[in-house]
């Protein structure tokens, strides 16, 4: 299974990545090369999981449902392209595709 | 020590190593006057430590070595950065790293490669190669590196110095900027065993702001140990192929002839999945990093496209531009193995392949042996732009580090000779939690060597 530069446009819309027509051979080469690098985990047979193998913590902890507040030292008006009476400015959503 | 450091710093700069992104005389200063306030002593009172610009900083700008976060100013520090001030030890700088820690050369930066210390045309390994590079030329004596992959591990090998990766959720990522959050650890950097160990122990520790650590009792500090007796250390056979570079190779068999001098049982183990490790964590990895990265859009911090259009051209512009090729590439590839139609095919496999990687080694560890020993690396460091043709020749310069980091084991690499005069590393890996063991174990190697530690000029 390779590649195809259908799918690399597909998967930048997907992971919200412009792509100039220019870049598309090069970029298509180079998944393609990628994925079928690590596609040959599909040929190595069985995909049973070898039982549980614990990594990280045995379980999550529990602890009480409260904020612990961070201590920020600036807020999101020092930080942010556009910040207008604690709201983040962004251009509006425009029609969606598909 | 603030305005010795500064000193170090310019040098450094001078030399044109590039392995900083951000220091400044008033931040040390800065420094110096926060760790100048505590009434007893630290732990690490007045060290200076080089932060891998992937860890945020209040005092100093956080970049992850991408345009997309460019002048970002992080509103806190990292809970490692905690530690260590609350140990004495100032932040010294913040250091260059391949771009979002994806990358094993530090060729990937937004802001020009790390050279080598010893060879201005090599690469010092990545992502970490900034940190590694600055304790490398004696500029600090300790730094904070990450590693998703190998990425301290593998810098450490190539400049000649001591690189630990601890247990995964031994110490707190709450501040490490996300790349692959199940594989993640901040690590450390250091020229002696005994710096690496101390530094650990300080940042090591449960985190109510990160679910992911472990609630253990603190690491303990190694006792010194001249002999290896009643340690036995496993040989994996899948680690020394025949092809093996010759130099890596004699000076890993001088390592074991001075562990078996010290009374070290050295038996060979199998570990027979570790052929499966790269593939699956360059499927893993990337897929986490697609989620991590998805928060970069330009809206709330770092930089904008400015693009005429609705909100979505915005995020697809900023992140197009922001983003450098490999980050690009490790995005997409995380995209398409999690997307519908391949998530069986790709992502759940290596899910799989990742538990057979982690049940080897628990298999080893349970037969008797205490330490794996091998390469920490293929080769010695090798030349800028030799590897940066092909994504997949990259990806396999991490063949002797990733399994570790898939099972979430501590690691590390120490210098065991020289090649040609380029430093070899050797690798360590210890069951979880035995950090302490195998860091006195690994001082016991060192106290024997004559490998050359001094690596700068």
């Amino acid at each position: 299974m390779s590649v195809s530069p259908a799918d690399v446009e597909r998967i930048a819309s997907l992971a919200e990545l412009a792509v100039s027509p220019e870049e598309l051979p090069e970029l298509t080469a180079q998944l393609d090369r990628i994925i079928g690098f690590v596609a040959q985990l599909s040929a190595s047979g069985d995909t049973a999981p070898e039982g549980d193998v614990q990594i990280g913590p045995l379980e999550t902890p529990l602890r009480e449902d409260v904020v612990i507040p961070a201590a920020l030292v600036r807020g999101p008006a020092e930080i942010a392209p556009e910040f207008v009476e604690g709201f983040f400015v962004v251009p509006k959503l425009g029609a969606m595709e598909e | 020590m603030a305005a010795a450091t500064a000193l170090r710093l310019a040098e450094a700069d001078r030399a044109r190593l590039n392995a900083t992104l951000a220091w400044s005389e008033e931040a040390l200063a800065a420094e110096a006057e926060l760790i100048g306030r505590s009434r007893e002593p630290g732990a690490l009172q007045n060290i200076p430590v080089a932060i891998k610009d992937n860890i945020v900083t209040t005092g100093l700008p956080t970049t992850c070595g991408s345009r997309i976060l460019e002048g970002y100013h992080s509103p806190f520090n990292a809970t490692v950065i905690d530690r260590l001030h609350a140990a004495g030890a100032m932040v010294a700088c913040k250091t260059n790293l391949d771009e979002f820690a994806m990358g094993s050369s530090t060729e990937h930066s937004a802001f020009g490669r790390v050279r080598h210390p010893l060879d201005p045309s090599r690469v010092p390994g990545g992502s970490s190669g900034g940190s590694a590079a600055l304790v490398a030329a004696g500029v600090v004596p300790v730094a904070l590196g990450s590693e998703t992959g190998g990425s301290v591990r593998q810098p450490a090998s190539f400049c000649g110095i001591v690189g630990v990766k601890p247990t995964y959720g031994r110490v707190s990522r709450y501040g490490l900027v996300a790349f692959g959050s199940s594989l993640d650890c901040v690590s450390v950097f250091a020229r002696t065993v005994s710096d690496a160990g101390r530094v650990l122990r300080v940042i090591a520790g449960s985190d109510p702001r990160d679910a992911t650590t472990l609630t253990t009792p603190p690491m303990a500090l190694p006792a010194p140990r001249a002999s290896l007796a009643g340690t036995t250390i496993g040989i994996p056979r899948e680690y020394f192929p025949a092809d093996l570079d010759p130099g890596v190779r004699a000076a890993c068999d001088d390592a074991l002839a001075r562990m078996r001098e010290l009374g070290a049982k050295v038996v060979e183990v199998s570990l027979p999945h570790s052929s499966l490790a790269v593939p699956a964590y360059y499927i893993l990895a990337p897929a986490e990093a697609a989620a991590n990265l998805a928060r970069y859009d330009g809206a709330r911090y770092g930089a904008r496209a400015a693009v005429p259009g609705d909100v979505r051209a915005l995020y697809r512009a900023t992140r197009g531009a922001g983003f450098g090729a490999e980050v690009r590439r490790r995005i997409l590839v995380g995209t398409y193995v999690l997307s519908a139609g391949y998530y069986d095919a790709y992502y759940a496999r290596a899910q799989a392949a990742r538990r057979r990687v982690a049940a080897d080694f628990s298999r080893a560890f349970a037969s008797g042996v205490d330490l794996l020993f091998t390469p920490t690396t293929p080769t010695t460091a090798f030349k800028a732009g030799e590897k940066t043709g092909d994504p997949v020749a990259m990806y396999l310069a991490d063949v002797f580090v990733c399994p570790a980091s898939l099972a979430g084991l501590p690691a590390m690499s120490l210098p065991i000779g020289r090649s040609d005069g380029l430093p070899v590393g050797g690798q360590l890996i210890a069951p979880p939690l035995k950090e302490t063991e195998m860091l006195a174990a690994a001082a016991a190697l060192e106290g024997v060597l004559e490998a050359d530690t001094e690596v700068s000029r």
